[in-house]
């Protein structure tokens, strides 16, 4: 019921966003919970290795490159891989009594709960976690941004009430359909519908979907043919839609939504600490202030989870939403969710 | 024992040392629950029908085109030949990049002439973009064995009355058969081991799954995938082996004078070849440095590729003196050389994934350039140990022997006489190793030190991303140092490879 809440609260802020952009930011600042600013923060100083576990492209980038820029004697190492691939090189690192970051920050929260149920992560001062959302407070990792998964369609070949209410009912739909089954999002989805529907229906899901779908590289490219026709409908996190939106106005792309299952999961990026120092802890008070949070959200559409900071302009009113409750942790149980996809074929 | 050359006990480490990554390897998959399932048949048919058919496309292109760089007297035969050798310098990951994002709905060309195209992906596609990039292996193979055929052979039989066609076929290509077999085993090789191209094709073959179970945390999984590759390779490996050269005593080279609409004809068919696996990539590189600058792309990329490169070209030929005096002094010199030919069999990806755990049991050197270089070395050795090879058993022992004669210390003669005679055969071996380095994606990828991005680990980052505009500038700069690689083979090893005049073949 939290959660509800919690998506009250987003679009109770989803209003504030409508708002001039001058006028939300008062209102943001008046509000008592509202997310910290990176003035108030000490400055960073020493050496920081990050396991950046790929962002979006250029964005997350910014991100750090801002951070580099304040902190002039902060001497931040990232290296990057896909998320997955970065956690289990965590966890070998650990088995072989080897620690070389300090900080991970995954795009997939099924990773990090990889990391922390190995015991790998610090756990995270509650002045930290309680700038979080009430329902993203978790006491050993930070959400970042949250993403929704969605279902994008095409505005010229159907309408909104032609797509059915509930994910399970699209393997029988005559919908066609835009996929990334190899996708990491894609994948997690694909676990949370196994916790939430068990192995033997997630398997008929798969071969229903199959017969009617079309596979591309990453859900960026599943957008773009819904948008070009190719196909009516897709499956893909909230914010590709948007950002395509944003960058081509007349877009033939929408968002809809399913109910209360694992076509709307709610899933977040998120960052741990690794190393016992104040260091890492101070990196985290960063990526949750106004400043970042606002960017994140108004950059690369993501769901900011701190409170005051609007979420992204153009996500459709979130209180129509009902995500499934899903402990994010528990998505790290990826290996079934592989072992299903290649026994369907779709991998 | 006392009678065994010098450079034995160093070749015996270096051979050692290749056995490593395979050692680890069966280490991690000793954890892996299964030995072989249902999904495994599945790579296994997907990488052996890519093998397959890309040994036969290549064949197909790599002769007649081996035909026409030996025999036939066209304008410029000597651009031709570097032209249809350029794609053998090219990583075919450029390719299956830039074809992928050409192609198709959605792709550039639709994007530009409106026209709509196939998309290039899969079996067909990855078939498609192999064959373009690994033709020249067959191609420069038989070419040299063609050379080393007697023409007066062809021309006794066309005297007979035997056609031209039945001529190349019943008596020019028996006897280049070995040549061909040895292009087509090359082929087979790079096939088996590339990573890039399976991946951006989405063709589940084993380096693609591997990959894949490597981010999905099943590493015992990947090390058994990697033993079941490194079982077709070491076939191939033996299959190489067997093939001996036979040698004709040179004769009359043989010389074909087309007519100008046939070597017009010539031209068209060729034209596809070079437009598809050289001029496409270097197009749409050049849009996306039109459309997003350079945006994103920093210098140190392309030094850190150099530097590790040039450490890796280095390393690798100090290494690689004692290993190729071992396997001319003798016969157990031979089979340690063939040890460390173990390490070009080894995908980057399999070899990435051995000395990630490596590291981990010598924490000193994970995550160091060290482990890298290593990475580079053990995968490119025989390249370096090939053409040193090659120019000292050229060598011709008299001149060290009159040296000697003539008052010169061992020492002397060494420096003065044999080192500069070989000195060619480092240069060459070392601008092998240095290219092949460049290039190099996946160990890069997991075994490069925090921070470090080179050319190749930043075009692949984009690619994932989506950012296709932003290879531009890496892409270009892996194509002209794909272009120096060419040039420093044509003067190096190879340029006997890419004479024109008959006399001067090998």
């Amino acid at each position: 019921m939290q959660r509800r809440t919690f998506i009250q609260a987003m679009a109770a802020a989803g209003t504030l966003g409508s708002l001039p952009l001058a006028a939300n930011h008062v209102l943001a600042a008046s509000d008592l919970a509202a997310a910290v600013s990176v003035e108030q923060l000490p400055p960073l100083v020493g050496d920081i290795t990050l396991y950046l576990g790929r962002g979006e492209g250029g964005l997350y980038e910014n991100v750090l490159n801002a951070i580099r820029k304040r902190n002039p004697k902060l001497n931040l190492q990232v290296r990057r891989g896909a998320t997955a691939a970065l956690a289990n090189t965590l966890v070998a690192e650990a088995k072989a009594g080897v620690r070389r970051a300090d900080l991970f920050w995954a795009v997939d929260s099924g990773a990090i709960g990889m990391v922390t149920e190995a015991g790998l992560a610090k756990p995270l001062p509650t002045d930290l976690t309680s700038q979080l959302n009430p329902r993203f407070q978790y006491p050993q990792w930070a959400p970042v941004t949250g993403r929704i998964r969605t279902i994008p369609f095409n505005t010229d070949r159907v309408t909104a009430a032609q797509i059915p209410s509930s994910i399970m009912a699209l393997a029988d739909s005559d919908l066609s359909i835009g996929w990334a089954p190899a996708y990491a999002s894609f994948q997690s989805f694909l676990t949370a519908m196994r916790l939430l529907e068990g192995d033997k229906l997630t398997a008929e899901w798969l071969r229903g979907v199959s017969k009617h779908a079309t596979s591309f590289a990453g859900e960026l490219g599943v957008v773009m043919a819904v948008e070009r026709g190719e196909v009516d409908i897709g499956f893909a996190n909230h914010y590709y839609a948007l950002r395509l939106k944003s960058g081509k106005a007349d877009a033939k792309v929408d968002l809809a939504f399913t109910n209360n299952d694992a076509g709307c999961l709610v899933n977040a990026s998120g960052i741990v600490a690794l190393s016992d120092d104040d260091l890492p802890i101070n990196f985290i008070r960063y990526l949750l202030t106004q400043e970042v949070q606002s960017y994140l959200a108004s950059e690369a559409y993501e769901v900011p989870l701190v409170g005051g900071v609007s979420p992204p302009l153009g996500l459709p009113s979130l209180s129509q939403i009902s995500p499934p409750e899903v402990d994010l942790t528990q998505l790290a149980d990826l290996r079934p969710t592989l072992e299903l996809m290649r026994k369907v074929g779709v991998l | 024992m006392t009678s065994w050359p010098k450079s034995y006990p160093f070749a015996l480490f270096i051979a050692l040392l290749a056995v490593v990554p395979v050692g680890v390897l069966f280490g991690l998959a000793a954890d892996s629950t299964q030995l072989f399932d249902i999904q495994n048949l599945r790579v296994l048919g997907n990488t052996l029908l890519l093998m397959v058919l890309t040994v036969i496309g290549a064949t197909l292109i790599g002769v007649p085109l081996a035909l026409l760089t030996a025999y036939v007297q066209l304008p410029w035969r000597r651009v031709w030949l570097i032209v249809l050798a350029a794609p053998l310098a090219m990583p075919s990951y450029i390719g299956a990049f830039t074809l992928y994002a050409a192609f198709g709905p959605g792709g550039e060309i639709t994007n530009l002439l409106g026209i709509p195209t196939p998309a290039v992906h899969g079996l067909v596609g990855a078939t498609l973009i192999m064959v373009l990039y690994t033709y020249p292996f067959v191609m420069l193979t038989t070419r040299a064995s063609l050379l080393g055929l007697d023409g007066n052979l062809v021309n006794a039989a066309r005297t007979l009355g035997m056609s031209l066609k039945e001529c190349l076929w019943r008596i020019v290509l028996p006897r280049a058969a070995t040549g061909i077999a040895a292009g087509g085993l090359l082929v087979a090789l790079y096939t088996l081991s590339d990573f890039g191209t399976p991946a951006i094709m989405r063709l589940d073959t084993f380096t693609r799954i591997i990959f894949v179970e490597y981010n999905a945390f099943g590493l015992s999984q990947a090390a058994m995938l990697s033993l079941q590759l490194l079982a077709i390779v070491g076939l191939v490996l033996f299959l190489e082996s067997r093939i001996s050269g036979s040698r004709e005593k040179p004769g009359h080279h043989l010389t074909l004078w087309p007519s100008r609409w046939q070597s017009s004809w010539i031209l068209l068919t060729v034209a596809p070849i070079i437009l598809l696996a050289l001029v496409l990539p270097l197009l749409i590189f050049s849009l996306w440095l039109l459309r997003d600058g350079t945006e994103g792309f920093e210098l140190s990329y392309a030094w850190n590729s150099t530097y590790a490169s040039l450490l890796a070209a280095l390393v690798a030929v100090i290494i690689a003196i004692p290993v190729a005096h071992a396997a001319i002094a003798g016969r157990m010199g031979r089979i340690m050389e063939r040890i460390t030919y173990l390490g070009f069999g080894v995908p980057g990806i399999v070899m990435g994934t051995a000395l990630v755990y490596v590291g981990l049991k010598l924490p000193f050197i994970y995550q160091t350039l060290g482990l890298l270089v290593m990475a580079y070395v053990l995968r490119f050795l025989p390249l370096a140990v090939g053409s040193i090879r090659s120019a000292a058993e050229g060598l011709d022992p008299s001149l060290a022997q009159a040296a000697r004669v003539l008052g010169s210390s061992p020492r002397e003669a060494f420096q003065r006489v044999t080192l500069p005679l070989t000195m060619r055969g480092l240069v060459a071996g070392a601008a092998l190793v240095f290219l092949e380095a460049m290039r190099e994606l996946p160990a890069t990828l997991m075994l490069g030190p925090t921070g470090f991005e080179t050319l190749a680990t930043y075009l692949w980052r984009v690619y994932e991303a989506g950012y296709f505009g932003r290879a531009a500038v890496p892409g270009l700069l892996l194509v002209l140092m794909s272009g120096l690689g060419l040039a420093l083979m044509l003067s190096g090893e190879r340029r006997a490879e890419f004479d024109i005049k008959e006399d001067h073949h090998s």
